[in-house]
């Protein structure tokens, strides 16, 4: 058995991951009604929907990047001082690599729980079919999970500089996208497989929680790429344009030369503004070719580890149990909506899918409270920053809310044979986007407050949008529980019902969005009456969504 | 609750997955102090039916109430009086038993010492002690079901449906649970469901058995009812099963089909 009958394996096991993927039969979902190719061929088209809106936006990078590049002369005005056509190619090359690696792994985590827990390889394993084809088989499994994306790098990268640069320049980003996609699948993999041995497979207690989230956050960094290239492009630039001189071996400029990925990302600047442009002395260029040629042979190599390594992936078992005796520790009982935030929270810590909804605004009001901080702003450029940045957590709690929903998914049939009223499951839900709305807001107040003391300032800002926060969130999340009854259809990651959650996330996002929009509008001038409306428009909103949330029919 | 009148009562139900209906009119009840049986082959609504008591799955037609409360306009009190063990090992794979007993105690509204030392009294009779504190995806099938049984039993419920609770479980464990089900209704109050493809324990266990074929209950009684039923008095129910679900005679002839030429 070769190849072709790999390939023929891995479709059928899509298909089946698909299936899981969509209807979650293994955490207990029942079979919703229709034949069977329907919903076979529902599964494999969300699943396909899905990827399409990942490939969209690495599209939009690329189309980005290509835009930067083409209008490179006034785009490098905006950092103040002029850049080098060359640094700057460079600079924008390393950066949509970057993005591409960033958010090629992301998704590879968002995916590696489901492809692990719907159990489709070792349901193969029993089966006669030899170790090697079985190895092939659940490497194009695992490829399969990232094509779409994958293809979009591989082909729109090089395709969108092309047409800005030129052809050849397109050809000089091939290798670094290749490298992109290499490492993506293998650190995807790397992060797979420690997700299930130390997080997964973490047990309970207070201090292992604590690693377990401190884990997660390290997971999270990789979301954290574009805010981390907008913030650092002008010091990437400086160091690029320093890089080229032979300055001496380990000096930052050269480090920066040989680090991932920007001696790929110099190919096509040579290409585009020849040797020159980017002031590369001899030394330089070895360096850069030399790191070239290695991150080629690491891209083979990590390429290589995955083709051999998902099958012994998808077989581990998350841990070993090592029984010893019972802990003298209470059975803690909570009211039940808390009792439904703890879940999650607990659940969240041992699914990096969920630990990312958790921890994303509040590590991004970390980022932006420790910018504010450290670049000393004056009060009033404080006060704008402070108020951006609680809006943006609250913008970003009630978009990611909806995934929320997606906890309940798992051991869905259990979890709807308890007697706890969907009124419990909701406002748990939604205490935990207000948690983590208060959360962020908290954070960058208090880097802000150190810098501006008004308390009641940021106070009442922060608590003028939290009834809008509120409102969003019971609309989001009612609308799908309303769906998940009607129509049975839970959401379980970002490929199993991205469209659903971005239907119901854009809505709640406005709702979110418009008394900030009043406050924008009317505050400019006049602060207090800017807060005032701010909070009455908030007010509107949550008395008029609240009941319809909660005044439903008990399932 | 105070748990008043019969602990389970099933009229006409009727439960369908789109066009393929797997329970057709079905009737039966679980007196006090009884459990009751439910056996079939493969497919033949057994499950189904289970689901629908537990609120699982929305009945096409028919009435189900528990201890006079029904279930499809009392749901939650319902639930809040009936403890479930599924057939499958559905858990919150991304907890501990510890934290899913937390969570199940919670939404029960069950008192903190009570619990824990029930917690403590069950893991001890299941001989479960590290495990209580291990992600429950790491474990066993058996130790799965164990965590399902102490959650179904944690709150004491006087009405336990039970769907094959002893698949996976070690023979002391089978032995364990039989016992707690024999006690359990002993005061003549509460009431189990217990669905099994094990003729021998049903034969032991339960006080009336529904035998289920393609969705409609073929004989109901207890042993010495359906022997005279089938007009065999020292059939054994396996027996029994067979000529009711007329498969007696498919098994020798599967069987020959089965021997080499």
């Amino acid at each position: 058995m070769g190849w072709r009958e790999a390939a023929r394996l891995s479709d059928l096991a899509f298909a089946e991951l698909s299936l899981q993927a969509i209807y979650a039969f293994r955490q207990g979902n029942p079979v919703p009604p229709g034949p069977a190719h329907a919903l076979a061929a529902r599964a494999r088209r969300r699943v396909l929907e899905s990827k399409a809106i990942v490939s969209a936006v690495l599209a939009v990078l690329a189309g980005g990047a290509a835009f930067l590049v083409r209008a490179a002369p006034l785009a490098s005005g905006v950092y103040g001082t002029p850049v080098r056509p060359g640094v700057f190619d460079t600079g924008v090359v390393t950066g949509l690599l970057s993005l591409d690696l960033a958010f090629l792994w992301w998704t590879g985590m968002q995916i590696l729980p489901t492809f692990l827990a719907s159990g489709v390889l070792p349901v193969l394993e029993p089966l006669p079919i030899d170790e090697r084809t079985l190895r092939r088989t659940a490497a194009l499994l695992y490829v399969r999970l990232f094509d779409l994306p994958a293809l979009t790098v591989l082909v729109g990268t090089p395709l969108a500089l092309g047409v800005a640069l030129g052809p050849l320049v397109g050809l000089a980003v091939v290798p670094g996208a290749l490298a992109a996609v290499a490492f993506a699948l293998a650190l995807s993999l790397l992060t797979g497989r420690f997700f299930v041995r130390r997080v997964q497979g973490s047990r309970g207690g207070g201090g292992r929680a604590i690693v377990r989230w401190a884990y997660l956050v390290l997971w999270l960094l990789p979301a954290f790429a574009v805010f981390a290239f907008v913030t650092a492009a002008p010091a990437l630039f400086d160091l690029l344009a320093l890089a080229g001189g032979d300055t001496g071996p380990l000096s930052a400029g050269r480090l920066l030369l040989v680090a991932f990925p920007v001696p790929l990302a110099v190919l096509p600047a040579i290409e585009a503004t020849g040797p020159g442009g980017l002031g590369l002395g001899p030394a330089a260029t070895v360096a850069v070719l030399g790191a070239c040629a290695g991150y080629g042979g690491l891209a083979v190599g990590a390429l290589a580890w995955v083709a051999g390594s998902v099958a012994r992936v998808g077989h581990v078992p998350a841990r070993a149990t090592t029984a010893g005796p019972l802990a003298n520790e209470p059975i803690r009982a909570r009211r039940a909506a808390f009792a439904v935030l703890v879940k999650d929270l607990r659940i969240a810590s041992r699914t990096p899918g969920y630990a990312f909804v958790i921890l994303l605004p509040i590590l991004d009001a970390l980022a932006i409270g420790l910018y504010t901080y450290g670049s000393a702003p004056s009060p009033d450029e404080a006060l704008g920053l402070a108020l951006a940045a609680v809006a943006t957590a609250a913008l970003v709690a009630t978009f990611f809310g909806p995934a929320f929903f997606a906890i309940e998914v798992f051991a869905y049939s259990y979890g709807r044979t308890l007697p706890v009223t969907d009124r419990s499951v909701l406002l748990g839900k939604v205490g935990l986007v207000v948690g983590m709305y208060l959360a962020a807001g908290g954070i960058v107040l208090g880097f802000t407050l150190a810098r501006v003391f008004d308390p009641v300032l940021f106070a009442g800002f922060v608590l003028a949008e939290l009834p809008a926060v509120v409102a969003a969130a019971l609309f989001e999340l009612g609308v799908l529980f309303w769906r998940a009854r009607t129509k049975g259809l839970p959401i379980t990651n970002l490929y199993s019902g991205a469209w659903a959650a971005a239907v119901v996330a854009v809505p709640g996002v406005v709702l979110a969005g418009l008394p900030l929009l009043a406050f924008r509008l009317l505050g400019a001038g006049h602060f207090s009456v800017g807060l005032e409306v701010m909070a009455l428009v908030a007010l509107a909103e949550l008395a008029v969504v609240g009941p319809l949330a909660l005044g439903r029919r008990e399932r | 609750m105070t748990a008043v009148g019969r602990p389970l009562s099933v009229e006409g139900l009727s439960v369908a997955y789109g066009e393929r209906r797997a329970v057709d009119r079905l009737s039966f009840a679980v007196g006090p102090g009884e459990i009751y049986g439910l056996l079939g082959s493969n497919g033949a609504g057994k499950s189904s039916t289970i689901k629908a008591v537990v609120g699982l799955v929305r009945p096409a037609g028919g009435r189900i109430t528990v201890f006079g409360l029904d279930t499809a306009t009392d749901p939650i009190r319902v639930k809040a009086s009936t403890g479930y063990v599924p057939e499958t090992s559905l858990l919150y794979e991304a907890l501990t038993p510890r934290e899913f007993l937390e969570f199940v105690a919670s939404v029960r509204r069950l008192d903190p010492g009570t619990t824990t030392e029930r917690v403590r009294a069950f893991a001890s009779a299941f001989r479960l002690g590290g495990e209580l504190d291990e992600p429950i995806v790491s474990l066993s099938n058996g130790t799965r079901q164990k965590v399902l049984l102490i959650a179904a039993f944690l709150h004491q419920p006087p009405l336990l449906v039970l769907d094959e609770p002893l698949n996976g479980l070690d023979p002391r464990s089978v032995r364990l649970v039989k016992e707690m089900l024999v006690r359990y209704v002993a005061d003549g109050r509460r009431g189990v469901l217990f669905s099994t493809h094990t003729m021998e324990v049903a034969e032991r266990l339960c006080h009336r058995v529904g035998i289920l074929d393609r969705g409609v209950l073929r004989g109901e009684g207890t042993l010495e009812a359906l022997r005279s039923r089938v007009a065999a008095g020292d059939a054994t129910l396996e027996e029994i099963f067979l000529e009711l679900t007329d498969e007696g005679d498919g098994v020798r002839a599967a069987v020959d089909s089965l021997e080499e030429p």
